[in-house]
């Protein structure tokens, strides 16, 4: 069974980013609530309270007991958006549900045990999906999937179908590989390092390189040998009007 | 090295790198991954770099992903050259990356050891990073 975490909200007046950053530096986080046909509403809940509810939970399938305003409303959590390098909450999503409906949600799936082929062949066990999208009465929703992984070995895989929830309907596709065994790496061989020429050497135009272009690119090169002699004999006429210039910064 | 295989254009513009990562952001394949606090451009020497350093760590076992590719062209002129006469030729490849971007993800190993092989592999960058698990930040 989820479960079910208590949290404080209120409603919020203001909205655009002015208003939500100040939110957030009152230590507040925007969130807003909507599902079941009722408006969508702007709340806004306490960082540190929505941080304390979070802890030790699967947020996408708990169900959390939102008092808004004195009036108790259950809802999932539909979205968290976090800054993309602190671990701070901006913004929370609330989908209101109701006992009788059925809702959509996606649970975690968790593996369990340590595969045959990683304890005996030195295999790798990769997790290809992390959560899979059920159908459910709220009172059914599961915390989390398990999946036994124990007996797998090297090639091996579990997919969706393998996955047994009770009283809901599992909406993602039955081939889905869940969990897969691979077989470990082989020693990699340090190679030569290629030479710098190869390095060098320019990927290919997806354009269609125009006439004039190419004689530019080929002027580049051929002007860069016959420049040589030029540029050396520049310096001295150039030199001439420099020093005064150089003579007036000093 | 990476280096993409057909390009549109030889040389690019400099560019500034402003912003955080709007993509990329979030451990996405592995467990464990090294997210940069700080913009930059990392080459596509960097990036075997660090690769080789986390793989020869890791040894054997786990799973690499480097979620970065350096398809930003470089150019530089040639030694002793005057300034003008256009812009130089194209010596390398880059990736632009700016904060919060997850560079590099494994998974397969313990954390101690993830967090060794990934400090390994941060020294081989030229960016400020932090080491992030798949559920925090």
């Amino acid at each position: 069974m989820a479960q079910v975490v208590s949290l404080l909200a209120n409603l919020r007046t203001t909205t655009g980013k002015g208003a939500a950053r100040q939110a957030r530096f009152r230590g507040e986080v925007p969130a807003v609530i909507y599902g079941h046909g009722r408006e969508t509403q702007a709340l806004s809940v306490g960082a540190k309270a929505l941080e304390k509810a979070l802890t030790g939970v699967e947020p996408e399938s708990t169900i959390i007991e939102l008092a808004v305003d004195g009036k108790k409303t259950r809802a999932l959590i539909r979205e968290i958006q976090r800054h993309p390098v602190r671990p701070d909450i901006i913004h929370v999503d609330f989908y209101e549900i109701h006992a009788e409906e059925k809702v959509k949600l996606k649970v975690p799936v968790r593996l369990v045990g340590s595969p045959d082929g990683v304890r005996n062949a030195g295999g790798v066990l990769d997790q290809v999906t992390r959560e899979v999208e059920i159908e459910v009465l709220p009172e059914n929703i599961p915390d989390r999937v398990e999946l036994d992984v124990t007996a797998l070995k090297i090639g091996d895989s579990l997919h969706v179908r393998d996955l047994r929830i009770s009283n809901a309907t599992i909406l993602t596709q039955d081939d889905l590989t869940i969990a897969t065994v691979v077989p470990p790496r082989a020693e990699e061989v340090v190679a030569p390092a290629p030479e710098a020429a190869a390095e060098v050497a320019e990927p290919e135009l997806i354009r269609k390189v125009r006439e004039g272009e190419e004689e530019e690119g080929e002027g580049e090169v051929e002007g860069k040998a016959e420049a040589k002699p030029e540029a050396k004999a520049k310096p001295e006429k150039a030199e001439k009007p420099e020093k005064p210039k150089g003579g007036k910064e000093s | 090295m990476l280096a993409p295989k057909r390009v549109k254009f030889r040389k690019r513009f400099k560019g500034r790198t402003k912003g955080m990562a709007t993509s990329a952001n979030t451990v996405a394949f592995g467990h464990y991954g090294l997210m940069s606090l700080e913009p930059g451009w990392i080459t596509n020497r960097q990036i075997e770099a660090a690769r080789v350093a986390l793989t020869r760590e890791m040894k054997r076992g786990g799973k690499v992903w480097i979620r970065l590719f350096p398809d930003k062209p470089i150019t530089k002129k040639p030694a002793e050259t005057r300034m003008g006469k256009g812009k130089g030729n194209p010596e390398g490849w880059v990736a632009v990356v700016k904060p919060g971007r997850v560079m590099l993800e494994l998974e397969g190993i313990e954390e101690p050891a993830a967090r060794t092989a990934l400090a390994l592999a941060a020294a081989k960058l030229p960016l400020k990073s932090k080491f992030v698990r798949r559920e925090e930040r």
